[in-house]
């Protein structure tokens, strides 16, 4: 009896201890681990180079001089390709600085100035892993209403889902449920932009239009279309453009300008 | 009025599960997956003290839950409510002196649970659905709840039995004569 006890208690000293290393490590900077990784890849790698040399040897023998061929013209089409993209950088790297320029004319913090708004506090978050809501601490007594459109200082949260007198559940836009219209700003191309289950500090833009260029780096605002959201405010940059075999299908992700897991202050925009 | 009590007792253990997942478990998480402790406290409820107080605590607490976070209002106290009264059912089929079957349970109630709740959503919002990244989700969930159970199994097993007696009494004398 007595050692059932003890073997017990020590199943769940152990499960504890392993419980901690899981959220330890699990939310450890990759960074952090990269001497580990190091020490790792200096056993495994040597190895791994010869295992693969013999591989590349036995499988790619009888091909090999057929393949020489093959490999020259891709290398002259590719070389060719390589002077197009060159060039099409540099046209873009001009229109890059051009645009800079222009955003400090526009200067986007003093675009909100035009909205009034109602300062408030995050109280509370969402705990489910499958939603994103956090509540607020404006209500009805604020006037704060259903529908209205929530900002930081970065840019665009959410929407007002409900209000009480005195709180108000904001659905945030990295919420897999919320869809927002939103536009490129710089080529104004219309984009639909949603919350993914995936990442929860990434929005994936989609139904994008099949002559739509796309640029990682491009901003990405509100269109204004559908009611709830004003036009023209920031969302976040894209940092990502997945192509798929059909054009219709292609995505891209989007970083968002506000950090929500950090997210402490918001402006709840009260005019319509 | 010893009912009473433990009704009460157990709100209050809703209400410190509410803070605990709100707060500590948003950074106490894997992978910035936290666990469900609703799962958890419905299903210990409904296997010690029967299905009624099982399916009507977790019809209130999944409501709360909806009332203070959630997009829409009551499909939480209904998938809540089901696990009440699959905590019923699993006592009358199972036994709850091991600990492996209370962890099959958890993940057996954690997957209706949140598989419910995704489908649901998909209905309402009509969102795109992604699988691979809700089972990913679901899994590490379920490894959580599963770990925590372990954790805290000679608690919910003390404490349960003690409910038990208060709420069973009469059909625990039945069974052995």
């Amino acid at each position: 009896m007595y050692k059932k006890k003890k073997t017990g208690l020590i199943g769940i000293i152990i499960t504890i201890i392993v419980l901690i290393l899981l959220v330890v490590l699990s939310n450890m900077d990759t960074q952090k681990l990269s001497s580990a990784e190091n020490v790792f890849s200096y056993l495994v790698m040597p190895i791994q180079n010869g295992l693969t040399y013999l591989k590349n040897k036995i499988t790619g023998n009888d091909s090999f001089f057929s393949d020489v061929d093959n490999l020259k013209a891709e290398n002259e089409d590719l070389k060719k390709k390589n002077s197009e993209l060159e060039q099409s950088l540099r046209e873009y790297e001009i229109l890059k600085a051009e645009n800079e320029t222009l955003k400090e004319y526009v200067n986007l913090k003093d675009k909100y100035k035009e909205y009034s708004t109602v300062p408030a506090y995050v109280i509370n978050r969402d705990i489910s892993n499958y939603s994103d809501t956090i509540v607020i601490n404006v209500g009805k007594n604020d006037e704060i209403e259903a529908n209205m459109t929530v900002i930081s200082d970065q840019g665009l949260v959410g929407h007002i889902l409900s209000v009480t007198d005195t709180t108000a559940k904001v659905q945030t836009i990295i919420d897999t449920a919320s869809s927002v219209s939103s536009t490129i700003s710089t080529t104004r191309d219309s984009i639909i932009v949603s919350g993914t289950l995936d990442n929860n500090s990434m929005l994936k833009a989609t139904y994008i239009p099949t002559d739509a260029t796309l640029v990682q780096g491009d901003n990405v605002e509100t269109s204004g279309l559908g009611g709830i959201y004003p036009k023209g405010i920031h969302i976040g940059t894209i940092s990502q453009i997945v192509n798929t075999k059909n054009i219709t299908d292609r995505y891209a992700m989007i970083e968002p300008a506000v950090d929500f897991s950090k997210l402490e202050t918001v402006l709840v925009i009260t005019n319509k | 009025m010893k009912k009473a009590g433990i009704i009460a007792l157990i709100t209050l253990a809703f209400f410190i599960i509410y803070f605990l997942q709100a707060n500590f478990f948003t950074w106490f998480n894997i992978f910035g997956i936290m666990p469900n402790l609703f799962v958890i406290l419905i299903l210990f409820v409904g296997l010690f003290a029967g299905k009624k107080i099982g399916l009507i605590l977790g019809l209130i607490f999944g409501i709360l839950i909806d009332l203070l976070i959630g997009k829409s209002i009551g499909i939480s106290g209904i998938l809540l409510g089901a696990i009440g009264l699959i905590a019923e059912y699993c006592d009358k089929n199972f036994s709850k002196d091991s600990k492996l079957t209370i962890i099959l349970m958890v993940i057996i109630s954690t997957i209706i649970y949140e598989a419910g709740e995704y489908a649901f959503t998909i209905i309402k919002d009509g969102i795109q659905i992604e699988l691979l990244s809700f089972v990913k989700i679901l899994l590490i969930e379920i490894l959580y709840n599963s770990l925590l159970i372990i954790i805290i199994y000679p608690l919910i097993h003390k404490l349960g039995y003690a409910i038990e007696n208060v709420f069973k009494s009469k059909t625990v004398m039945t069974r052995y004569f």
